[in-house]
């Protein structure tokens, strides 16, 4: 009956309209009006937009299901909202104009261009068809380098449409500062102005396409030359181009020393011992430090530690009481890496996996977590770097990813029997929140599969691990190269999105591209990085480059992981920890359970891996870690503990002076300056229980800030 | 579910700790270069010097506690019945049978809302009066009273019994040293003491100095070196006073209060709110400005009668334990005169939703919930807002968590226009442009 009088209504208005159908003037419901409701905030979160609307009038989510606006507009309330024969009265044009009382005051004037734009539409017959799609929006300028803050730069925005037409859509276009206190923007002249120094990032929204502009004020007035500045490969070309732009003086290349602690720590987890540093530093070879990176990565510890790193990232932990599964997994994990497996390979095993849990390793992928759905987050978060949560109740406003993906890769997922054997279930389905019908299967962002496919992890497995694929290498570079680095080149290393961009996209491409084409091998890419200039940096910021966190200019100065911590705590008190039941001597990152019962640890801050560990928070304020310090066990009962190098030391009758000597070897990997043994000496003549003075001192040195971090 | 990570790309992974520093990824902060952040302005003439908020983690169902619907269906009404308060007209839930008789003492905000249903964008909201954002980590309450107050102090200022919650640092872009102390275990434990205050065996005053300048004398080493390196390990320097101290240390001591006191406040239940909420008074009675009471465990998606007694004769299920812990907390501040001098605030991240779900639960609802204000200059004895007849939306005056944010700084003297600053001197509003205090509760 409705539509009978729509139709009628419209043949009326068509009749009557002076418009007609032009083409070029018709409003288009979902290219033309969607927009105006999302510049105005109508289909935003706090208004319209909530899940169950606002004042009895529900539209989706910044416009993600325009089907169902012009549902709500059109035909709910029994339509009421729009008037097709009197258009300027319709209650969606007089409400928002406040002409009617309306709970959000006033949105728009009467007689501005969208209540226009919403009376023309009506009047042309309210109609849902569209005549265009949207191909893309393109933005201008996507990236801008200002001399100095205070600059004002003019954003546009023309959408481009699949008829061939384009049109200037700057003002219904949203854009956005990351950071309001960076960058201003007024809307009404889509201006923006670089308030600080710095990369900021400016997000412009129309409808679904979403476009991250760069803004960049150096962050010195000065202008840096780097031509002449030493590379050693493809990275040091990037990384040097960025510091150029941004006025950024590096700092030199770190001292011997310096270097072989930390791709000591990076590499392998542990501290270099005293022996190594001493050959080590009286090597003379110019080669010397690359021919240190290869022994490091050929080695049974590279194995060990990149098992731990990767046994964080899959989370592999005992499920409930069953603690085989995990010892399985982990074991399969640590030949894996022994054995340098291609990446993809070790992927396509885990997304392809069936068997038992308790014999097999990769059966296991599918008991870390707990149903389809959280199954979908963790294998998109692990291997896309890309995080579909959001998706699972809403159209990501600030992603591409739909409901349809995140319903879709799950329905791939519950097709698995997920019990101590895995295995197909043909049966498995999910329900999708907004159809109530079971999700079809879906690889994100790409394809339905048909209901009755029969392979869909492999073709999964196939999209996800093809050259071509845009997140599966750049997900794991940009993991390994925060690992190295500091921080991720995407950050969070978890959080890949348009509007997310990397602080060095090339950089990121020819890290992927070298990846691939050197056979997915993790250690490959860990070597170009330890390899190249960048990472050789020293950690010393010089006044030139002091405000820069995240450019490279200096290399970043990370805290110690915390079983990694523990490990060398260990080694420099020459006394093991103990870990729950564990054998005397196991390492803490060789732990396959991380709830190892271990005050240690969790003084420390270490991670569960119940949930991602990404950056995982340390569970402790520094307050508690610091009075644990001081008056509980971790340090106090080993240092002088029986067998401990404090005491070895002692009764071997070494010096003091020799003492403190060999515990800088140990625990900072270097002799002391000549500043620091005259200091130390000083001290030493002041007191008379030496032994109780040495205690103290290798106390210091355990929870100094050149010891608990990686430098 | 609690989850650390948020769809806006934020989280409190994003913070980058050293030793006792921190700085958060955003802008080009000098990552350890601390400049001493503070408020512009000067305090506000108040009453309030400090601050206990009560913080039911998961969310507690207002319709169970301070936002009864008894005329509403079954599914909504849900299976517990109301009680009338020393306050004609006001009604509360069944439970809080103590509670109801110092109604006049509290105020009830029922017209609380706010978009964001899940534990840590609410918790953050909550907490620090800001919706969560990708730039920046906001600071909660007391980690503001701590910077603003700058109050020279052994103890610290800011307390979390027995922990913090999980869902957000405390500090934010601020200082860690205004991140709350946690002081662990289980206060409802006879031999509950907090840990690592003693000396280990063996060690003295006299040693620990020393170790503290032997760290000092290291930092100091490489610090010259590092045009960005920062001056001192400040946690060490507060862990040291605090241990020197053996009054302040005294303040932990729960077994110093009389039996006939622990047992009013509560003993066994509510995750040990009621000796929790003991230890609070004890802190505040001694100036730290700011104590949170962390009861875990809100979150009643199934069978939400449990927070009544989970098996016959139980006394000790939330609703009871919160009672108890409240309502003697209320009058054990007044009966010491510090009532008017102490803010008390009883809120979670959210409320529950009014329908009851096939598990006989009731699952997150922000839309409008219950907050409760008592002490510390707080017009009392009254309800403010309401929701509609379902308790499904607010009917009238409502408030957002930032609202009550500026609502609570006000009360404790912070301007709510003021200033705080990030690590890189980024000024940044204690409270949002456009959040307005409740002026019913003031004054």
């Amino acid at each position: 009956m409705k539509i009978l009088l729509k139709t009628l209504a419209v043949v009326a208005t068509l009749a009557s309209s002076s418009l007609a159908d032009d083409e070029s003037s018709r409003v288009d419901f979902q290219n033309d009006l969607v927009p105006v409701f999302t510049k105005h905030g109508c289909n935003a979160g706090a208004c319209h937009g909530a899940a169950i609307g606002r004042g009895g009038f529900k539209l989706s989510l910044y416009g993600g299901d325009p089907a169902a606006d012009y549902e709500a507009i059109v035909r709910r309330a029994r339509g009421r909202r729009v008037n097709l024969a009197r258009p300027n009265e319709s209650l969606i044009v007089l409400k928002p104009a406040e002409y009617v009382e309306h709970g959000g005051g006033t949105v728009f004037d009467y007689d501005g261009q969208s209540a226009r734009l919403l009376i023309d539409w009506i009047r042309q017959g309210a109609r849902d068809d569209t005549i265009r799609r949207l191909n893309r929006v393109e933005v201008t300028p996507v990236r801008h380098v200002a001399e100095s803050p205070g600059e004002s730069v003019p954003l546009q925005a023309v959408a481009y449409y699949s008829d061939g037409s384009k049109r200037d859509v700057t003002q219904w276009t949203i854009f956005a500062a990351e950071d309001a206190s960076a960058v201003e923007i007024d809307s009404e002249s889509a201006t923006s102005t670089i308030i600080r120094r710095g990369r900021h990032i400016v997000v412009a929204r129309y409808l679904s396409e979403v476009v991250p502009i760069e803004m960049i004020v150096p962050l010195t007035a000065s202008e840096v030359d780097l031509t002449a500045n030493s590379r050693n490969n493809f990275i040091d070309d990037e990384i040097l181009k960025s510091l150029a732009v941004l006025g950024l003086e590096p700092s030199p290349t770190t001292v011997d020393a310096a270097f072989l602690r930390r791709v000591s720590l990076d590499l392998t987890g542990r501290l270099p011992s005293a022996a190594r540093v001493k050959v080590f530093l009286a090597d003379v070879m110019p080669g010397k430090r690359k021919a240190l990176v290869d022994e490091l990565i050929r080695s049974e510890e590279f194995s060990e530690y990149w098992t731990f790193q990767f046994a964080k990232l899959l989370r592999i932990r005992p499920q409930r009481d069953d603690g085989q599964g995990a010892l399985t997994y982990h074991r399969w994990l640590a030949s894996q890496i022994r054995d340098n497996v291609n990446y993809k390979e070790l992927a396509r095993s885990l997304i392809m996996a069936t068997g038992d849990s308790h014999t097999s390793g990769p059966p296991n992928f599918y008991r870390t977590v707990a149903g389809p759905r959280e199954q979908a987050e963790f294998m998109s978060e692990l291997f896309m770097g890309s995080r579909l949560r959001c998706a699972n109740c809403h159209n990501h406003p600030l992603d591409r990813w739909t409901q349809n993906d995140y319903h879709g890769l799950a329905a791939i997922f519950a097709k698995i029997e997920r019990g101590r054997i895995v295995s197909e279930k043909p049966s498995g389905r999910t329900i999708h929140p907004r159809t109530l019908e079971p999700a079809i299967q879906r690889i994100p962002g790409e394809r339905f599969l048909a209901n009755d496919t029969d392979n869909s992890r492999k073709q999964l497995a196939d999209w996800l691990t093809e050259t071509s694929n845009p997140y599966f290498a750049k997900a794991i570079v940009n993991r390994l190269w925060k690992r190295m680095m500091g921080r991720g080149l995407v950050e969070p290393v978890d959080d890949f999105r348009d509007t997310n961009p990397a602080t060095h996209p090339a950089l990121l491409d020819k890290l992927a591209t070298d990846f691939i084409e050197n056979g997915y091998s993790l250690r490959h890419s860990l070597r170009v990085i330890a390899t190249s200039d960048a990472y050789a940096r020293s950690a010393n910021a010089i006044e030139q480059n002091k405000d820069d966190d995240r450019f490279y200019a200096h290399a970043i100065r990370r805290p110690l992981e915390p079983e990694v911590l523990a490990d060398a705590i260990s080694d420099v008190v020459g006394i093991a920890d103990k870990y729950g039941e564990e054998p005397d001597g196991t390492r803490a990152i060789a732990l396959v359970n991380p709830k190892t019962p271990s005050r240690t640890l969790d003084i420390l801050g270490r991670c569960g891996r119940d949930e991602s560990c990404e950056g995982a928070p340390g569970a402790v304020s520094g307050l508690s870690q610091k009075l644990h310090l001081l008056n509980g066990p971790l340090l106090n009962a080993r240092i002088t503990a029986e067998g401990s190098r404090l005491k070895r030391l002692g009764d071997a009758g070494k010096q003091p002076a020799a003492i403190i000597d060999e515990f800088y070897m140990v625990a900072l990997g270097r002799h002391p300056t000549i500043q620091e043994r005259n200091y130390w000496k000083r001290q030493l003549e002041t007191v008379d229980k030496k032994e109780a003075f040495l205690e103290d001192f290798v106390w210091g040195l355990l929870t100094s800030r050149e010891f608990v971090t990686n430098h | 579910m609690n989850s650390p990570r948020r769809c806006d790309g934020v989280s409190r992974r994003d913070l980058i700790r050293i030793g006792g520093l921190s700085a958060l990824g955003l802008g080009l902060g000098g990552l350890f270069r601390l400049r001493n952040a503070s408020a512009a302005g000067s305090p506000l003439e108040t009453k309030a010097k400090s601050c206990i908020l009560i913080w039911l983690d998961g969310g507690p169902s207002h319709l169970e506690t301070f936002d009864p619907k008894p005329d509403a269906p079954e599914e909504v009404r849900g299976p517990l019945e109301t009680i009338a308060t020393n306050v004609a007209g006001v009604r509360i839930g069944e439970c809080f049978e103590r509670t109801s008789q110092v109604m006049d003492k509290l105020a009830i905000v029922r017209s609380m809302t706010s978009p964001l249903g899940e534990h840590n964008f609410g918790t953050h909201y909550l907490m620090t009066g800001y919706k969560p954002s990708p730039a920046l980590e906001y600071p909660t309450f007391g980690a503001t009273v701590t910077q603003v107050r700058n109050q020279a102090g052994v103890l610290p200022p800011h307390i979390a019994v027995p922990t913090f919650s999980g869902n957000v640092t405390g500090n934010g872009f601020l200082p860690s040293a205004t991140a709350p102390f946690s002081v662990g275990g289980n206060p409802d434990r006879p031999d509950f003491k907090v840990r690592d205050l003693d000396f280990y065996r063996g060690l003295d005053l006299t040693r620990l100095d020393r170790r503290s300048q032997i760290v000092r004398a290291l930092n100091e080493f490489g610090r010259t070196q590092d045009a960005a390196a920062a001056p001192s390990d400040p946690d060490l320097e507060r862990a040291y006073n605090l241990i020197a101290s053996a009054d302040a240390k005294n303040a932990f001591k729960l077994s110093e209060e009389p039996s006939v006191v622990r047992d009013r406040y509560g003993r066994g239940g509510g995750s040990s709110i009621g000796q929790s909420c003991l230890l609070a008074r004890r802190l505040v009675e001694r100036g730290v400005p700011f104590v949170t009471v962390n009861s875990t465990g809100w979150d009643a998606h199934q069978n939400i009668i449990q927070l009544q007694k989970r098996y016959p004769t139980d006394r000790n299920a939330h609703l009871p334990s919160l009672d108890r812990a409240l309502s003697s907390l209320v009058e054990d501040l007044s009966d010491r005169r510090i009532l008017e001098e102490t803010l008390v605030v009883v809120m979670g991240e959210f409320g529950r939703t009014p329908k009851i779900n096939s598990a006989g639960g009731r699952d997150h609802w922000p839309n409008v919930f219950s907050v409760v204000l008592a002490g510390g200059g707080v017009r009392a004895g009254q309800v403010v807002g309401s929701s509609d007849t379902l308790g499904e939306l607010p009917k009238d005056n409502p408030v957002t968590p930032s609202d009550l944010a500026a609502t609570i700084y006000t009360l404790l003297g912070i301007d709510p226009g003021s200033e705080l600053h990030t690590s890189d001197g980024r000024p940044v509003r204690v409270v949002p442009d456009g959040a307005t205090k409740i002026s019913a509760l003031i004054g």
